[in-house]
């Protein structure tokens, strides 16, 4: 019954968005009718509810066992705890394409509800844009990747064809007995049986997803002609909660890989890591041009291909990751959902581009200011676009771009790994910290090379002094101390321009330190929000660097009792547990070591192997036992490349220095954004105060 | 001769104690290769099998075979270099992070830095025609004055930013 509520709600919700976008055109371009309009805008909401129906349906289905499902069949089994039960649901492809449209469905639904009256010129062509997205995503539920598909045998068929999926019941279909799925169900993931899988790809979808209203404002704003920077300041707030939650997706990913994965890191510059990257730069230039365009009426065009950059990197990384396009470029073919993915990412890149360039040749993005500088913000900032850009097609390149030209041009396989991105990315983020510090110093319009350099001079020597305690600290190479040089200055800078502002208002209105940096951040949150984010990056940089030029590693097979030593640290093997027997039926072997620092014992680690008996493929995971400290983790590995016994194992360990600063700045990098994201009364309390001292009362 | 007899009786000796340190010198290993020596090449390499993910942490069996090869291949004296060609050789560029051929490593490292410096060119092109085409000049704006501005107007600019 739940499988045929899902699948009637998903094609109910496919008939209702075909809906909103054919009554938004409709009512608005050609019928001039408001209440065509507004059927349209109710479909989005019918849309939602119905998308949510399917949702439930499919999670009730996952909670209660449902094995006849052939995806509860796929991604659970009954020994699951239900924990993981739930995370299931994006467990896989068809689950994780419904979970897609469902996010995408309530965005939609949220953007018309929020921006319904402010926008009224815009949203119909707006809603045209964000249902095209999820018709085709609900499409493609419905057509290939169908969640709600069951198992039947056919009897009547060859016996190596009895047992087929389908979603309504085929002749002489019969269900199979309940007791033999569950027998043979195949469980989740080992991969995804983590904590951060439960956050982590619904962090990412959400990311992935909002990025979709900014877009379909945009395109809104070029179909309907109303270019004012009126769908700036609609988008501008779901911009930056698009980057939030598509950072926060990125950070949780890189924790995944370091606590699930095993090899001692948390960024392999991965396809799939990449891929989610990308769409984080464009959006990152976006966030920074957009100031532009509010403050100064500039950079419009950009900012058009900044927005439709983002949102074709988001189509792109869905269809490079879930296409087979990653493996080679030939497996997308074979895989279901390849063509259709490359096509839709085509068509509406090709035709959000024709729009722009209609307009703009009808002069209607003419900036309205132009830049008479090249020492001004704008300037500084048009380069910040640039490195971003540049770092795109830096990684864009190393992903995908030459695996495929290489497989396509030369018939060569090739793979472009950290070597590639080592030797080209860093110079580019050296320029992004760099401009980091020294934009928010310039002024707008035109600034002089003095007054610029006036302000860097107090960061600069914040900074030496910070290098010469990372010197007495040990460091001292060349190469580190021009890394951490270049990343502390930016944090300074923003430490320090928010100093200023304390300082400056404790002058002008007597008030504490504590009282004044709320005030900072209540009349200003954007630029205050902004000096914490750039804070939390640079905290981030300085554990990246730590954690990439500093690493130590080695590997040794130890017998019990044995020790082995490295950077400072001993690790000892003390036993092993061999063959434990969890709950959900997978077997851990776990070794204990103590890790001992100058004689004194400071931690018991266990790291584990574990191993599931009932799933095919990949059925192993690395589990690491990890010493965390704010100086470094020391990491340890239980590997199983050497055969394993009882008396001897073999160990992999890392020590990772200032690699909990990556987790923290990230921490810092959120509340950065939520403050500067957060919706304030568009009333300052102050004019509020005094209008009602004028107004006079009534009752 | 006895004096004859003596250098004799050195050089012998000194034969003997040359050849019983070469006997106890073969008996030991010729090269003591360790986990790190090995990973140290392994890391470099790609699993030519798994996408992506580098020899020294691949849990494959395959992969381990190739751990022992490269580890024999150590044994046997060959070089970092030696080894990574051998398995360039054998199953392609794909197994090292940037291509050794030396076609493919210009299409890798060259390509992204040509077309960055074509974006460079298109924006500052397109900058450089806003400019001209730009019918209206501006005027330097200097941040604003609190001081110097009504403080309504202050209001007012503090609601519109909102």
């Amino acid at each position: 019954m739940l499988a045929e509520i899902g699948l009637v709600a998903v094609f109910l919700a496919f008939l209702s968005s075909l809906y909103a976008i054919g009554a938004s055109l409709y009512g608005e371009r050609f019928a001039r009718s408001e209440a065509v309009v507004l059927s349209g805008r109710n479909a989005v909401f019918v849309t939602f509810t119905l998308m949510t129906i399917a949702i439930l349906a499919l999670q009730t289905a996952l909670m209660s066992q449902q094995y006849q499902i052939a995806y509860v069949w796929s991604v659970s089994s009954p020994d699951m705890p239900d924990f993981f039960r739930f995370t299931a649901l994006w467990g896989s492809q068809a689950g994780s394409l419904l979970f897609w449209s469902f996010l995408m469905s309530a965005f939609a639904a949220a953007a018309v509800l929020l921006n319904w009256r402010s926008h009224r010129r815009i949203m119909p062509y707006a809603i045209v844009y964000m249902m095209t997205t999820l018709a085709f995503f609900v499409a493609l539920v419905l057509l290939f990747e169908n969640p709600f598909n069951r198992w039947w045998i056919i009897p009547t068929n060859p016996v190596d064809q009895q047992v087929v999926q389908a979603g309504l019941t085929p002749a002489g279909g019969v269900a199979p007995a309940a007791q033999d799925l569950a027998a043979s169900a195949q469980g989740l993931n080992p991969l995804l049986r983590h904590f951060g899988m439960a956050i982590h790809p619904p962090m990412l979808y959400l990311g992935f997803v909002s990025f979709v209203i900014p877009f379909a404002f945009a395109m809104g704003a070029l179909a309907s002609g109303d270019l004012s920077t009126n769908w700036i300041k609609a988008t501008r707030r779901w911009a930056l909660v698009a980057w939030l939650f598509l950072s926060l997706g990125l950070l949780l990913g890189g924790r995944w890989a370091y606590d699930v994965l095993g090899w001692g890191g948390y960024w392999g510059w991965d396809p799939v890591e990449n891929a989610a990257f990308l769409p984080w730069l464009v959006g990152t230039a976006f966030l920074h041009s957009v100031m532009i365009q509010e403050k100064r009426g500039m950079f419009k065009v950009w900012n058009m291909f900044l927005v439709i950059g983002s949102f074709s990197a988001v189509i792109f990384g869905t269809f490079a990751t879930r296409s087979g396009l990653v493996d080679s470029v030939h497996s997308f073919a074979r895989s279901d959902i390849g063509f259709p993915m490359f096509f839709f990412w085509a068509g509406i890149t090709i035709v959000s581009v024709w729009l722009i360039l209609w307009r703009r040749s009808r002069g209607e993005l003419r900036d309205e200011h132009s830049n008479n500088s090249l020492l001004s913000r704008e300037s500084l900032f048009m380069l910040n676009n640039f490195v971003f850009v540049a770092l795109f097609v830096a990684i864009f390149w190393g992903s995908f771009g030459a695996p495929i030209v290489s497989e396509l041009v030369m018939n060569t396989n090739i793979t472009l790994g950290t070597d590639y991105f080592m030797r080209v990315t860093p110079p580019l983020f050296a320029a992004l910290y760099i401009l980091m510090g020294i934009a928010p110093l310039a002024a707008w319009g035109k600034t002089s090379l003095t007054r610029l350099g006036r302000s860097v001079v107090i960061p600069i020597i914040l900074t030496i002094v910070s290098l010469v305690f990372f010197m007495v600290g040990g460091l001292s190479t060349p190469g580190g101390l021009i890394a951490y040089g270049i990343v502390l200055f930016a944090g300074w800078v923003a430490l320090y321009e928010t100093y200023r502002g304390i300082v400056a208002r404790r002058q002008a209105h007597q008030e504490g330190v504590l009282q004044s940096l709320t005030a900072l951040f209540n009349r200003n949150p954007r630029r205050y929000g902004g000096y914490l984010i750039h804070f939390g990056i640079t905290i981030i940089g300085i554990g990246v660097i730590g954690s990439t030029l500093f690493q130590q590693e080695t590997q040794r097979t130890l017998a019990v009792g044995e020790s082995l030593n490295i950077g400072g640290y001993t690790l000892r093997y003390d036993s092993l547990d061999n063959g434990q027997i969890a709950e959900d039926g997978r077997s851990m072997d776990i070794a204990n070591l103590t890790v001992i620092r100058d004689g004194k014992e400071l931690a018991h680690l266990r790291p584990r192997r574990d191993f599931f008996p009932q799933t095919d493929g990949m059925n192993t995971m690395t589990i690491a036992g990890s010493y965390s400290t704010v100086e470094n983790d020391f990491y340890v590995i239980l590997v199983d490349w050497e055969p394993v016994q009882q008396n001897a194992a073999t160990f992999k360990v890392y020590i990772n220095p200032l690699i909990n600063l990556v987790w923290w700045g990230g921490l810092i990098l959120i509340i950065g954004t939520l403050l500067a994201a957060w919706p304030r009364e568009v009333l300052p309390a102050r004019i509020r105060q005094e209008v009602r001292g004028f107004v006079p009362r009534t009752a | 001769m006895i004096k004859h007899a003596r250098v004799l009786a050195l050089i012998a000796v000194t034969i003997l104690v040359v050849m019983s340190w070469n006997v106890s010198a073969q008996d030991q290993p010729t090269t003591t290769v360790t986990d790190d020596d090995v990973n140290a090449i392994a890391h470099e390499l790609y699993c030519p099998v798994c996408e992506n993910i580098t020899l020294d942490v691949c849990g494959t069996a395959a992969c381990a075979d190739w751990r022992d090869e490269i580890r024999m291949q150590l044994e046997a004296g060959r070089t970092k270099e030696q080894i990574t060609d051998d398995f360039v050789q054998r199953f392609g560029d794909r197994v090292v992070g940037t291509p050794q051929d030396s076609v493919l490593r210009a299409l890798s490292l060259v390509t992204p830095w040509v077309i960055i410096a074509a974006v460079l060119v298109l924006v500052g092109s397109m900058v450089m025609g806003s400019q001209r085409r730009r019918n209206k000049p501006l005027a330097a704006v200097q941040p604003p004055d609190d001081r110097s501005i009504d403080r309504y107007q202050k209001l007012l600019e503090e609601d519109l930013e909102g």
